[in-house]
């Protein structure tokens, strides 16, 4: 035997020396050098049940932590059921490194067992991908795809090891390491034409997106809303940049945001969006979006300046440097700020439903007080998702774990899992739906392997509620397939999978119910039954304006289900 | 109208079809395209692109081109040939 390492141990050698600690896979034939390299490697390596679900665990991993997420998978459909969370990466810009195992290298391109051109069929879905053919290249490639999944504007790297090259040995030892990337600084020059727009706005706002988060710059917009006074709306991945209590924020813009924020966005004369990229969710209809407003853009990445909305001022690089340095005379805004409160208040969401049912706003709302400043909310894609965006509190961010871009149904139970052990000091709460929620079902087995207390809120419609929603409003309550009646007992899933669970149906169970979910010791879920009928308010309508929400209508009780 | 882009590509798996699929996705049609060796590791890529609709912009799809990975916009033809306007028409492109 060789003393020399293999490229599998390469492998294993180079994620330790890249302080990998934690990593998300499913091993298969074409990765099996790698899984013999990587027992007793000290690594911890948490066995999915599918490598959609390892995706997810390693998107929410790097989201919960700010550092890079690793999952692995085998050739073949190992490697094509990562794609959707290499996809929710993409969209949401998550830095996440995917290594697959390849058939061996005289096997490719012959239609050998389990080949698939993972590295062809990812091409548009990560920021850059490698297909490894010498093993002595395995260090250098693997610290370059931990920088670049990192750096700048973050995102998912692929890469494709051939099983011959990760069985072969070689005469490479040490990591490779990769210089630090520095963000380029902000044109002192279109600081200073920013701050000048600033000084002449009579109703400025800021636009926060999720690019606060990733560039690490939430203190520097807290003290931007110090020390300027300017009001401010976020878009869903910006959530928790402000606290969600703060007096000067208006709630999330678009779609499904608050009315405050959509006013303040079309009645704005400057703009001034940080980290965010003017997506169709937020926007609504684009030409009317902000008609009064001149814009003012900071992103890391210049592709997202006047890709959608021209800027009047853009300033390209260091979100953190860009907002600290903005330090305009303010004008008079308070009569502005008077009224963007005044409408926050009047348009505030409500939590007296009618009837005896559970109201889930109310359930969220009263989730995330429990849970307090260390509430980290792993979201699935749906009705709850928005509800957990509206009325879920957050006091910082990396706690708002949702699939925004992508809308990838699935994400919230994996997510759980790699934010639970990212995060495993905090009150880490998978919320889901049922439709959702039997997409990766079969992690709650990694929950119970592990012993991971997540703890999961399941809000059951018996429906994909956001489609029967839009079929109600948009469809002529042309009801398609959206009926899911037929979903399991949830409670008794769970048990077998041996979690504790439980079921509320009243309103009344609700603040009881939360207090035992949050003070279990295990992976927990509480199953909560909500009417079918219960809809997302407020909504603006596709294709239509922020300025055209239509509101929640409490005409009949919502409690006959 | 179309246009004329000049790529430098590192000869790596993949970079052909990633600038190609890139240009597709992002709205343009490839009218035309020249692949050609620069040595040292390169190949040179010239393009002819037209956008598929008025709201495609070439300042843009130049960006989304420069965040790739072992893959440099040129600001001219590098095998020295004068480049055309980008206003020629395409009849007149060595496409």
């Amino acid at each position: 035997m060789s003393n020399q390492p293999t490229g599998a141990q390469l492998v294993i050698s180079t994620l330790k020396a890249l302080g990998v600690e934690t990593l998300f896979g499913y091993p298969g034939g074409a990765i099996m050098p790698i899984y013999d390299a990587l027992a007793g490697s000290g690594l911890k390596h948490i066995l999915v049940r599918h490598e959609q679900g390892a995706a997810f665990a390693a998107d929410a991993y790097a989201r919960a932590t700010g550092s890079v997420g690793v999952c692995m998978a085998t050739s073949g459909p190992g490697a094509t059921n990562l794609i959707t969370g290499i996809a929710n990466a993409y969209m949401d810009s998550v830095p996440v490194v995917c290594i697959t195992g390849q058939v061996a290298t005289h096997l490719m391109g012959t239609d050998g067992f389990q080949e698939v051109d993972i590295l062809g069929i990812c091409l548009p879905i990560v920021k850059h991908s490698w297909l490894v053919r010498d093993p002595a290249d395995i260090p250098a490639i693997l610290a370059e795809a931990f920088a670049i999944a990192a750096e700048g504007r973050p995102g998912p790297v692929l890469v494709d090891i051939p099983k011959d090259v990760a069985a072969a040995h070689v005469a490479v030892s040490s990591a490779a390491s990769f210089p630090e990337w520095t963000p380029p600084a902000p044109d002192a020059g279109a600081i200073k034409a920013a701050e000048k727009l600033i000084e002449q706005a009579k109703h400025p706002l800021l636009y926060i997106g999720g690019g606060v988060e990733i560039g690490d710059a939430s203190k520097e917009v807290r003290d931007l809303v110090a020390r300027t006074g300017i009001p401010a709306v976020s878009t869903l991945k910006g959530i928790g940049t402000l606290p969600t209590t703060a007096d000067l924020y208006l709630g999330m813009l678009g779609m499904h945001g608050t009315r405050a924020a959509n006013i303040a966005v079309q009645d704005a004369d400057l703009l001034i969006a940080l980290g965010a990229r003017f997506d169709d969710r937020a926007t609504g209809k684009l030409n009317a979006f902000a008609p009064n407003a001149k814009i003012i853009h900071a992103d890391i990445d210049p592709a997202e300046i006047n890709k959608l909305r021209k800027a009047d001022v853009a300033i390209v690089g260091d979100l953190k440097k860009t907002i600290a340095g903005l330090n305009p005379k303010m004008p008079a805004i308070q009569k502005w700020v008077e009224k963007c409160k005044a409408d926050k208040w009047e348009h505030r969401f409500k939590y007296n439903a009618p009837g005896k049912g559970i109201y889930a706003p109310g359930l969220l709302k009263s989730l995330s007080e429990k849970a307090g400043d260390k509430f980290i909310a792993a979201c699935d894609v749906g009705q709850h998702q928005m509800w957990v965006a509206q009325h879920c509190e957050f006091a910082h961010n990396r706690a708002h774990l949702t699939s925004g871009g992508s809308g990838a149904m699935g994400y919230g139970l994996p997510a759980g899992v790699g934010a639970k052990l990212a995060k495993p000091d905090h009150h880490v709460v998978t919320i889901s739906g049922d439709g959702s929620f039997m997409m990766n079902i079969q992690e709650m087995a990694t929950l119970n392997r592990y012993n991971i207390p997540l703890k999961i809120v399941l809000l059951d419609n018996s429906s994909l509620g956001l489609v029967r929603q839009w079929q109600e409003l948009f469809y002529q309550e042309n009801y398609s397939e959206i009926d899911l009646s037929d979903n399991p007992d949830f409670v008794e899933v769970a048990k077998a999978f041996g979690l504790s669970a439980f079921r509320i149906t009243h309103r009344h169970e609700v603040e009881g119910a939360l207090d035992k979910l949050l003070a279990a010791e295990g992976p927990t879920l509480l199953h909560v039954l909500i009417d079918p009928r219960e809809n997302v308010w407020p909504l603006v309508p596709p294709g239509a304006s922020n300025a055209e929400m239509m509101e929640e209508r409490w005409d009949e009780p919502l409690d006959s289900y | 109208m179309s246009h004329l882009i000049h790529i430098e590509l590192d000869r790596l798996e993949g970079s052909l079809l990633r600038i190609l699929g890139l240009v597709e996705r992002r709205g343009f049609n490839i009218d035309g395209a020249e692949l050609y060796d620069l040595g040292e590791d390169k190949r040179g890529l010239s393009l002819t692109v037209r956008p598929r609709d008025l709201s495609r912009s070439l300042d843009i799809l130049g960006l989304q081109i420069d965040r790739l990975y072992g893959i440099k916009r040129l600001a001219s033809d590098p095998r020295g040939q004068a480049a055309p306007s980008p206003t020629e028409p395409k009849a007149k492109i060595n496409a």
